[in-house]
């Protein structure tokens, strides 16, 4: 399945999380320093939330 | 008495009585009720710092104590969305007993089913489930013994209904045979055909969803007459609820790191006011439940004696060191039991994921923690031989990076001093020489199937289809219930005796 982490695509296996898409992006090393992660709806998402084909997260630094 | 005053106390004892018998709401008068809810607890019992995070947070005997705060003096309800047994090893350890005995500790009114909850097989569900002391729901799985698709519940006047639903995805994110012979329905359709059945019978629906906020956001859109959706699955840090058409919906992050609470005044069947938040759980703003307390220490005391436990003997010394170069008896026995359990041709891991030895001696569930520190879990891929061949390719192009493999049903024979690409030399599956146009089932692990250590060509073919047009899914299974190591400690605990021998699964041509 396809998703967007701050706007950048990424590909993922049906099931995957939040977590990996965020090691696909390279992006894991930003949450170790405190950075979170937000859906499209502005809400602040968990590492082991599930995702949907065509998800949209935002990585913010806190 | 006068005679006055005895008329005055008979009214008044009539009006007392009818406000009893006559539901409030149909009496035209506000009812206020408060929800309470988590979901996604996943067995995080103790309180943990996460990734980032320089504080503490969660703990369920602190959630425990801000329950019971929440629900003096007024009517409530404490609804869990579901993925509450499986996760932690506090809860895997006891294959999520200790989950639910915290949960009937808390006084639950009902709890829908996340996909997690499958994870240790149906016995185990099974058992769990006639442990739980609340009803536990889903409407869009049949074949399950003792789950409601929903339920009643008067309280304050109202006759509530709360139906279960749960992701459809559930049946691909665990292993087959742990929903063997279950069947599961399309959570809109179950909904509709859910609420026709309760008809008026309800003054309120509550919808208990484990199918992720995007698909609850769907069902709100698509479904009219459920007010309000308590949700879980995607790990939602809702801060207030959300409003999609006429329906609220709200959701408490994950690992009882927060409390969610929503407090809705209702009348004439309608809900007219609504004011909902997360409280936070942290060991520095709650005391801890002194009940709750005691079964999570109770459990985290057996399972650091779990660990300890010996549950076999290795005949001689596993050794990881070396694996990130050259074929090691740890790595060949890792594979192999990665190979054996997901009954595929070939298996790979990858060296770096093999952090120590195990020594000859007693073997303890703690040892292959240590081995395999990293949450992974299987993954099985239906690849062409040549696509293998070009994935041992890479595998051994960088010898010294964690990406070197450690392998199961293969012998291959390599020339470190060949160009990329190039540097196989012979190439056996099982017996036969590989055909680069025959299928082969390849056992790895999500790290690697994501790309990981640079294995570009693993994750390209996770994503590929077969088939005109292509629907077939490359991707055999993907179990997330069941970790490498977990598939580990079973084989130990089978075998009692473990050793495995290094024996020229992959060579350097001299």
């Amino acid at each position: 399945m396809k998703i967007y982490v701050n706007d950048q695509e990424v590909d993922l296996i049906k099931g995957m999380s939040v977590r990996q898409a965020l090691t696909q992006a390279g992006l894991f090393e930003k949450i170790e320093k405190g950075a979170r992660v937000y859906d499209a709806w502005g809400n602040e998402t968990g590492l082991d939330g599930a995702l949907e084909e065509g998800a949209r997260l935002t990585v913010k630094a806190e | 008495m006068t005679t006055k005053g005895f008329r005055a106390l008979i009214a008044l004892c009539v009006f007392s009585v009818t406000c009893i018998l006559l539901p409030l709401a149909e009496a035209g008068e506000a009812v206020q009720l408060r929800i309470l809810y988590v979901n996604d607890f996943h067995g995080f019992a103790e309180p943990y710092r996460p990734s980032g995070s320089k504080a503490f947070m969660g703990g369920i005997a602190y959630l425990a104590d801000e329950l019971e705060r929440q629900r003096q003096g007024r009517p409530t309800l404490f609804l869990a969305a579901g993925d509450m047994i499986q996760g932690n090893p506090w809860a895997n350890l006891f294959e999520g007993r200790s989950s639910m005995e915290v949960m009937n500790s808390m006084n639950v009114s009902a709890m829908v089913l996340g996909n997690h909850e499958f994870d240790f097989g149906p016995k185990v569900l099974g058992a769990r489930i006639q442990e739980a002391r609340f009803p536990i729901l889903a409407a869009n799985v049949r074949e399950i013994p003792k789950i409601s698709p929903y339920i009643f519940k008067e309280i304050a006047g109202l006759k509530i209904a709360i139906i279960g639903l749960i992701t459809e995805e559930t049946p691909t994110s665990t292993h087959p045979k742990n929903v063997q012979g279950l069947i599961f329905s399309p959570a809109v359709d179950t909904c509709q055909k859910a609420l026709k059945e309760i008809g008026a019978q309800a003054d309120l629906v509550i919808v208990l969803s484990h199918l992720g906020l995007p698909a609850d956001i769907r069902l709100a859109q698509a479904v009219d007459g459920v007010p309000l959706i308590v949700g879980g699955h995607s790990h939602t840090r809702i801060e207030s609820p959300m409003k999609i058409k006429d329906t609220l919906i709200v959701q408490a992050w994950e690992h009882a790191k927060v409390l969610g609470l929503l407090d809705l005044t209702f009348q004439d069947r309608k809900i007219i006011r609504y004011e909902g938040r997360l409280i936070p759980i942290a060991p520095d703003k709650q005391q801890p439940d002194p009940r709750v307390k005691e079964i999570v220490a109770r459990y985290s005391q057996e399972a650091a004696a779990v660990l300890d436990e010996v549950i076999g003997q290795a005949l001689l010394d596993l050794s990881a060191q070396g694996a990130r170069t050259q074929e090691t008896n740890l790595g060949n026995l890792v594979a192999d039991v990665l190979r054996k359990e997901t009954q595929s041709d070939v298996a790979l891991t990858n060296g770096g994921g093999l952090r120590t030895d195990i020594l000859k001696g007693p073997v303890r569930m703690k040892d292959l923690f240590a081995v395999l520190p990293f949450t992974n879990y299987p993954v099985v891929l239906k690849v062409t031989g040549r696509e293998l061949k070009a994935i041992f390719e890479y595998g051994l192009s960088d010898a010294g990076g964690g990406r070197f493999p450690q392998v199961s049903g293969v012998r291959i024979i390599f020339d470190p001093a060949a160009p990329a690409g190039q540097k196989i030399t012979s190439f056996f599956v099982g017996e036969k020489p590989l055909s680069p146009e025959t299928w082969y089932s390849l056992a790895t692990n999500d790290f690697l199937a994501a790309g990981g250590d640079g294995y570009a060509l693993l994750k390209q073919i996770a994503l590929l289809k077969e088939g005109d047009p292509p629907k077939e899914n490359r991707v055999l299974l993907f179990d997330t219930g069941r970790e490498l190591r977990d598939l580990m400690v079973s084989y130990v605990k089978e075998k009692k005796q473990i050793s495995a021998s290094v024996e020229g699964r992959i060579q350097r041509k001299e």
